[in-house]
């Protein structure tokens, strides 16, 4: 048996020399070619490295990227200021009937349900999303801010809290919102099963269901809203107040500084910057609202039966998409177009004001 | 002596790992198993959804030793339950020792390992996992000997004069504090009433914080919760328009709503779809953004810094303006992978193209490799090292936590792509929706019975189907995710 055990073993290790020496010669062989080439090449005075530039090493290393983002990125960026001007853009047919400079953009402003409500619904794309933009940015970062203050003031348990706080951010939107939708049902839902608990009868109050009225599904959308995205506000703003110099708060202490004074000399003041790029990312992201909608309410953003719809500006781009009709892309090119303006002038202003630094 | 006794309990530690990973892999292998057996009211091909509730199965078709068992749908149910608890609490105890083990060093064995190893023999114990649990018994009086020299005897006859010790060190405090309180002036009186009004002011404010914080986290909890719950009710306990019930017993958690899911719903082949495309756009975006990332770092050439502001300024574009025009792209005028008759369509290759690269991942990667000091790639080079060399010999190994973030990220990203995959299933054929991906599976399925009742547990199963691997991800690599995030900002 022992013999045996020797026996494959030294097979084993003989076939493994056999694999090795075969890769060596192989590279033997390979180096032997390399040096060849150099050789020959300088019998004949070239020097390949010296004739390659850098950005012709670049563009080697970039090309696969270049490519993709030329194909996927820069020509959609080009080809959409194209679709804007074109008239009556049929896609399958590929052909256009004339040229306008805003005849699309004026379709879009004065298009029912984009701006000014239609003669059915009692709301517009716009009107809903400066709604959800102005009510759920301001209390998801006051929310935040409050929660990472206190946060940072405790010790045991704080990575458990941090860790529950962010898990809405690694969620699926759309998953996340099915259960929203099924916790917010008029009857045996959990929200009406907890108001009811208070002695309110919630037996009729519908949310996402028929008979909800506006101001209800708009509740609903900017809870699920804040409840989605407080965890990367919390996140960044306990990073950033963690980064504050501790002095501050032991000048503070000595001087027996009440806490509400801390939190608005000390903390507001150093974290701004940060409050700052905050608000501002939130307000885009906020402005591009469009998976929560569908979760909640279906794709087309209305709650069964009701006059009005929660459509956001993206969820009106959207729509036009199919491109089943004519002239249908250049209008959503033109929506985007405008989604795009409003985020540029955020992100400008953004840039200026944290140049100035938004400090004490 | 102590030396040997260290390495002797990272032995045992190792054997007792080897153990536990089997034990979990005995979860996973019996749980399959017995979720395969589970049985469906069938029609033929398709499930009889309505029946799914009435339906009462006696299994009793059991190989082996176990031919004699016969068992009804709630024992049935209570065993899976059983599984699922035992791996949830077995999996991460085996995934944290690993790490742990792996930097174990001497000066890491004190009376809290200790104390930790015994209570996860007791958990071991719990979770049928006998070996482990006297593996780890035994590693427990190995710690024992190593810090106080005790072998178990001795160790069991020193627990009584300990207590008897701690008691009476306990008296003699006590008589000193009476002793403290003697004195009694007006002014340490003072004192002594202010440090208690502080000492209760900031206990209140404490209670009040962790009020607030227990609050939100509930706030934040109920959701899953309420999610996992009700993807294991029955039809009629997930639509009931009284009273919903908060807690289940574990044999009355239907596991049979995800089978049901996964077959007759089609989720298991949404899933597959989905992790095809996560893995190949994952693939071909850490090979473009390496490359880019390495292009932008190192290498000079003319118009750098133009090119790369260029591509971040691209960052602000709003996806929806690329979507229109790529989907033209797509379609029959530009690759004409979409829009043709059944059979022609390349689904997945427009789905996974437009998403092989990303301007913040090479942002985020070359702030990576610009940290790595020049010196390094200058000596590299001096000893012949060629550029390409360099970078998978020394750059992508120094830069792979950032690599893994962004792997992860990406395959989150494509686990929860709704829009794109969207559009495209919808034009041209109808099997489009045979190449849908797992979100726009879970909103555009049809949960809805010909009676036109809303199967919620099935909407709800299938949606716990998505969020589950996201949290099971999320909660293995944390700190990489946390980090990156951090650290790129991508979503707002």
């Amino acid at each position: 048996m022992g013999n045996f055990i020797k026996n494959a073993k030294e097979f084993l290790i003989k076939i493994g020399n056999a694999i090795k020496n075969f890769f060596w010669n192989i590279r033997r062989y390979i180096n032997k070619f390399k040096r060849k080439i150099s050789d020959f090449l300088d019998k004949k005075k070239i020097n390949p490295a010296g004739k390659f530039p850098g950005w012709a090493k670049a563009l080697v290393y970039l090309s696969p990227a270049l490519i993709v983002l030329g194909i996927f990125t820069f020509w959609p960026i080009i080809n959409s200021f194209a679709l804007v001007v074109y008239e009556n853009y049929n896609m399958t047919s590929d052909s256009i009937t004339g040229y306008t400079i805003f005849g699309n953009f004026i379709k879009v402003l004065t298009d029912e349900s984009f701006i000014v409500p239609a003669s059915h619904t009692a709301s517009s794309a716009v009107i809903n999303t400066l709604i959800i933009v102005f009510i759920s940015v301001p209390i998801s970062i006051f929310l935040a801010l409050g929660i990472s203050v206190a946060l940072n003031s405790i010790k045991p348990l704080k990575g458990f809290f941090q860790t529950v706080y962010f898990l809405p951010y690694v969620t699926n939107t759309i998953a996340i919102g099915l259960v929203f939708a099924y916790m917010f049902k008029t009857q045996g839902g959990l929200v009406n099963q907890f108001i009811s608990f208070f002695g309110i009868d919630a037996s009729e109050l519908s949310w996402v269901e028929t008979n909800a009225v506006y101001w209800r599904s708009m509740f609903v959308l900017i809870f699920y809203s804040v409840w989605s995205s407080l965890a990367f506000k919390i996140m960044v703003f306990l990073t950033s107040i963690q980064g504050i110099d501790k002095q501050y708060y032991q000048a503070a202490s000595i001087d027996a500084t009440p806490k509400g004074r801390i939190f608005s000399k000390i903390t507001v003041p150093l974290i701004s910057p940060m409050i700052f790029y905050i608000t501002v990312t939130s307000v885009i992201g906020a402005f591009k609202i469009y998976n929560a909608i569908v979760a909640l309410f279906g794709v087309q953003g209305t709650p069964p039966g009701a006059n009005y719809n929660l459509q956001s500006i993206v969820m009106y781009i959207y729509q036009f998409i199919d491109g089943s009709k004519e002239g249908q892309l250049s209008v959503a090119a033109a929506g985007s177009l405008i989604l795009f303006a409003i985020i540029l002038v955020l992100t400008i202003v953004q840039m200026q004001v944290s140049k100035k630094r938004v400090h004490y | 002596m102590e030396k040997q006794l260290f390495l002797k309990s990272k032995k045992i530690e190792k054997i007792t790992l080897i153990f536990d990973a089997l034990a979990v892999i005995t979860y996973i292998a019996l749980f399959l198993f017995l979720f395969n057996h589970l049985q469906m009211p069938m029609d033929g091909q398709s499930v009889i959804l309505e029946d799914l509730e009435t339906f009462n199965p006696i299994y009793n078709d059991f190989p082996g030793i176990f031919s004699n068992l016969v068992l009804n749908r709630g024992q049935m149910n209570s065993i899976i339950s059983i599984l699922i608890i035992f791996f949830i609490v077995a999996f991460p105890m085996l995934f944290i020792n690993i790490k742990k083990n792996k930097t174990r060093t001497i000066y890491d064995i004190d009376s809290y390992s200790t104390a930790s190893t015994f209570v996860q023999a007791i958990i071991n114990l719990l979770t049928f996992n006998f070996v482990g649990a006297g593996l780890r018994v035994y590693n427990t009086f190995v710690y024992i000997k190593f810090l106080k020299g005790y072998s178990p005897k001795e160790f069991f006859k020193s627990i009584i004069p300990a207590i008897k010790n701690k008691r009476a060190e306990r008296k003699a405090k006590k008589l000193e504090i009476v002793e403290d309180e003697e004195v009694k002036d007006e002014y340490s009186l003072s004192i002594k009433k202010s440090i208690r009004r502080q000492t209760a002011v900031s206990t209140v404010r404490l209670l009040l914080t962790y009020l607030f914080l227990v609050l939100i986290a509930l706030i934040i909890i109920i959701p899953f919760y309420w999610m996992v719950l009700t993807s294991v009710k029955t039809f009629s306990e997930s639509s009931s328009t009284l009273n919903p019930q908060f807690f289940l017993w574990i044999d009355r958690w239907n596991w049979v709503n995800y089978k049901v899911v996964l077959t007759e719903q089609n989720f298991g082949l949404y899933i597959k779809n989905t992790v095809i495309v996560a893995l190949l756009s994952t693939f071909g975006t850490i090979i473009t953004t390496v490359l880019s990332a390495y292009a932008f770092a190192r290498i000079e050439f003319k118009g750098r810094e133009l090119l790369f502001s260029i591509l971040i300024m691209t960052m602000m574009i709003p996806g929806e303006l690329y979507i229109i025009t790529n989907f033209i792209t797509v379609s029959k005028n530009g690759f004409g992978w979409i829009g043709n008759p059944a059979g022609e369509n390349q689904y997945f290759l427009a789905m996974i193209l437009p998403f092989v690269t990303s301007i913040s991942y090479i942002f985020f990667l070359r702030q990576n490799f610009k940290q790595i000091p020049e010196s390094l790639y200058k000596a590299a080079r001096v000893d012949g090292c060629s550029d390409f060399k360099y970078l998978m010999r020394v750059m992508v190994p120094i830069a792979s936590p950032t690599i893994f973030t962004i792997t992860i990220l990406n395959i989150f990203g494509s686990w929860n792509a709704y829009i794109w995959p969207r559009i495209i299933t919808s034009v041209g054929d109808i099997n489009g929706s045979n190449y849908w991906l797992i979100s726009n599976a879970l909103r555009d399925t049809d949960f809805v019975l010909d009676t036109g009742r809303v199967m919620y547990n099935l909407q709800i199963a299938a949606s716990t189907l998505v969020t589950v691997p996201l949290l099971i991800v999320f909660f293995m690599f944390r700190k990489y995710i946390m980090n990156g995030i951090g650290r790129s900002g991508t979503k707002g």
